[in-house]
This record gives C-alpha cells, structure tokens and sequence, in this order.
C-alpha cells in the first residue's frame, strides 16, 4: 500500500497490458505526455474519458511568506495545473471506504468532553473521531451489525426526513427502510402489523385445541356432576388466581382467544386492574444459528424485529455487548399472545428491554443512549415516570418530549 | 481538448491507427488506475505525480437539514504537477505578457 512505483514500472506493466514492446510504450507514453502539454497550452484543458480531465487554473497575484525567511513576498499571478479525476476513477479509489455513507450527527455532539472522544477511541481500537463510536467501528469491520434503534432514531428525529426521498441520502448504510415505532401509537400499531409476519392465526389454532382438550379433559373427570359448563373454568381459573372471582376465571378462559381477536386497549387495561396479570414468560430455548442477530431473530421468532430488546432482556445472563451474540450461544424466546397486539406485560418488559438498553449504552455510547429511552416510553410510558434506576435528567427530559 | 481530438493528434503523431490508439490509451489508462486503485503513487515524467491519499472523517454543517453531518474518510487522488510542465504552462494565456 501507497508505495510509489517507478515509471519504468508503468512501463513495463502497460507494455505487458496491450502486448507491446516496452519501448513502444515508453514512447507512446512520451507521445501522450507531449500531446497532453501541447494541449493544455492551446486550449488550457485535456480530458481523458474514463480518467480524468487536466485543467489550467488562473491563479491572482497574491501574498505570501517565504517559507524559509519568513518575509512576505508577493506572488505572481500565475497558471496552476490541476486534475479533476472523473467519477469512474474516483469511485475505485475510494472502493475501500465506500461501504461508509454520510450520516447525520446531532449538534449536541459538538459539547461532547474530549476526554471522552479518546477514551472510545482507544476503546475502538482505531483512531475514529468518536462520533460514530461504536455502530461506526462495527461496520469497520465489515460486520453485519444489527441496526440499532438509535440509529434509525437520529433519521426520524428531523421532520424534514419524513419526506422520504431524502432518508438514502442520509444514510443508506441502515438496512432498515422501515421506521420505527413512531411516538404516535398509532402509527405504531400500523409499522408493528406491517413488519409481523409471524403467522399468528396457527398458533391461536393450536392453543385453542389444547383449550379444548382441557377442557374434555375436566369434563370427563367431572362427569356425573351436574353443573358441567361451570367446572372447567373454576378449574382454570383456580390454576391462574385462586382468590380471583369467579367471574374473571372467563377472561381467563378466554384470554387465549384473544391471540386471533386482536385485543383493545381498554381490555388489556381490564386486565392490569383485576389483577389476572401475566407475570412471566412461556419461553423455549433457542439455539443460535452463525449470521443472526438479535435483530433478525425477533424478526423471525417475535415476528417483529423491533422487539429485540426483549430478548437481550431475557437472555441478560448470557448477553452483555447488545451488538454482539456469541454464535450457539441457547437464548430463552418468549412467546407472545400477539405480536401484533402486545399485552401491557409484554410490553413492560420489552420497554425494560429498552431500558437495560438504555444502561448499556450510557456507559458505552452516551451520546445516544437517550433514544433507547425514549423507545422505553414508546413501549410502557409508566416506566419512564417510575424508571428501575437512576436515569440522567436530560435524557429523561429528551425521552418525554420528542 | 476533449478525448476524441487527443485519439487524433496521438494517431497521427504515432502513425497508429484510431482504434488501436483508442485501445493503447485505454490500457495506460486501466494500468494507472489500478496502481491508484491499490494506494499505489504513478509518476510520470514530464507529467506530473498521481498519488492517492485518504481524507479523515469530518463534520459539516448542513444547512437544509439544520445539522451536522459525519462525512466519512475518503480516499482521493491527487495530482501534483511535474516542474517542467508547471514552469511550461505558467504564463500562458497571461493579459500582461
């Protein structure tokens, strides 16, 4: 790398190209030289499609020191010879930097301490002005990082993005055209059912059977007993919440059915209030296959790609870099009732995800650790008022207002 | 002078044919590009010194986004002239002279 070859060198290797001897090469590169200079005199530019164009650029009289004395001498005006490669050389010059793309920074960045910008850069690895931190070092090493939400974020933090047009301007390197769940709930619901592709309507199929099921089950038991119909959900009911009335054991018979009925808000809030709330997880062990992220298995297993979080929340014991999953490493995936539709436990605990997120990078990432936390207030607004931890006031203050 | 009236004055001074010419300047021109390609300087005599070096990543402000923007590092070529065609061009087209 960037060491100079010699023209002898070119020569020779232009000779060997086109199948000449090296002394014709040699002339017919003197030849070329010749006609690029008599060509810049005649006409002040030559282009060499494919390459680039040789210009003489008018320089005005100016003032400037000498660089040995010191004193100011005047500068005649003068012709300069410039190159302006064309967009073909440019582009395989720039080949082994290409894959990075312009991005937008917040001007908050501008008040970042130095002190932090070398502590991450030495923590990087490389020299990297600390802006990009970690995500940027990622993508230096040609991984497919997941895409983080904070990265996603900054694009949606101006209005003007929500054109469009503009967002592969912006940065083109996120593999994420769609957006995340946006403030308004919505909207969210509507980005959530769009990118669900978890087909729901045979899982609902298979929990109603073993609904079913059950239920013959009690039936037979119960056989001889005269009030039939009432047993099985007393039985339910009494498996779930004992001290609950009678009358909740059927939302609780029938809370598996909610999986194909989408569920309204206002039922789930029922539920948080007569205290038949989901307190855990059904989870199953996951073995993870080389080339997944956490990102691409909320995709396939959640059916939602954003609710990541979620399993770096449950699979803490094993993660701790969110950005990175060790390979066959087993992770513990919930089951949702609906990843259309996430009950308010499910989404306490994704919004905890985001939280624990939210911790990691402000230890790791600071400066954009705070959209992990407005991301927990998408997900469970309590949470932000009531926060497991300390959380940085401005952070919080960003959280609430976007 | 564009390229085709530089194929011209090649032909001609060189006795070659058009296309031949055409294919000969096209494969000074791919063996130079891939020296640039590979970080490798080229300097030719008379002509000038094709080298390339790598622009570090730098903040800009963007005024139709209100924001600053992380330009990322950039590899470019530059070209620094040969004395003997720098000296050769220097007062050309010159009201004064």
């Amino acid at each position: 790398m960037s060491e100079k070859i010699t023209f002898k060198e070119l020569v020779e290797l232009i000779a060997e190209q086109s199948r000449q001897s090296q002394a014709s090469a040699n002339s017919f590169i003197h030849e070329l030289v010749g006609i690029i200079e008599s060509g810049l005199k005649s006409s002040g530019s030559v282009s060499i499609s494919g390459f680039g164009k040789f210009e003489l650029r008018w320089m005005n009289e100016r003032t400037g020191t000498h660089p040995q004395t010191g004193e100011e001498i005047t500068i005649p005006a003068q012709n300069k010879v410039v190159f302006k490669p064309y967009k073909a050389l440019r582009e395989e010059v720039n080949k082994p930097y290409s894959f990075l793309k312009t991005r937008l920074i917040r001007e908050e960045y501008e008040e970042i301490p130095a002190g932090f910008e070398e502590d991450e850069a030495e923590e990087a690895g490389k020299k990297n002005t600390g802006i990009s931190g970690v995500s940027s070092t990622a993508f230096k090493k040609g991984e497919k990082d997941l895409p983080t939400v904070d990265e996603l974020l900054i694009i949606h933090d101006n209005p003007h993005f929500s054109g469009g047009k503009r967002i592969p301007k912006i940065d083109t390197s996120i593999p994420l055209p769609k957006p995340l769940a946006l403030p308004d709930e919505d909207k969210m619901a509507g980005e959530v059912q769009k990118s669900g592709s978890f087909k729901w309507s045979y899982a609902a199929a298979v929990i109603i059977a073993l609904i079913a099921f059950l239920l013959l089950f009690y039936m037979m038991q119960n056989a001889g007993e005269p009030e039939l119909a009432q047993t099985p959900q007393q039985t339910e009911q009494e498996l779930t919440s004992p001290p609950a009335p009678a009358i909740e054991g059927e939302d609780v018979a029938a809370e598996p059915d909610d999986a194909a009925v989408p569920d309204a808000d206002g039922v789930m809030a029922d539920e948080g209030t007569e205290q038949t709330v989901q307190t855990e997880f059904t989870t199953e062990t996951y073995n993870v296959e080389p080339g997944q992220s956490l990102w691409t298995i909320a995709e396939s297993r959640l059916g939602n790609p954003y609710l990541w979080p979620l399993l770096y929340h449950l699979n803490s014991n094993v993660l701790d870099n969110p950005n990175q999953l060790p390979a066959a490493s087993d992770l513990n995936i919930p089951r949702l009732s609906n990843s259309d539709n996430l009950n308010s436990f499910e989404r306490e605990q994704v919004a905890l995800g985001y939280f624990s997120l939210y911790e990691w990078n402000r230890v790791n990432n600071p400066e954009e650790a705070r959209y992990f936390l407005w991301a927990v207030g998408v997900f469970s607004p309590d949470l932000l008022d009531s926060p497991p931890s300390q959380v940085n006031p401005d952070d919080l203050a960003f959280a609430r207002n976007r | 002078m564009n390229q085709s009236e530089l194929i011209d004055r090649l032909s001609e001074q060189t006795g070659n044919t058009k296309t031949k010419t055409k294919e000969l300047l096209g494969n000074a021109i791919d063996v130079l590009t891939k020296q640039l390609m590979n970080g490798n300087g080229v300097s030719v005599p008379n002509l000038g010194t094709f080298s390339t070096k790598v622009n570090p990543e730098k903040k800009v402000y963007n005024p139709h986004y209100e924001a600053y923007m992380l330009v990322p590092e950039k590899r470019v070529v530059e070209f620094t002239p040969a004395a003997g065609l720098k000296d050769d061009v220097k007062f050309i087209g010159n009201k004064d002279e």
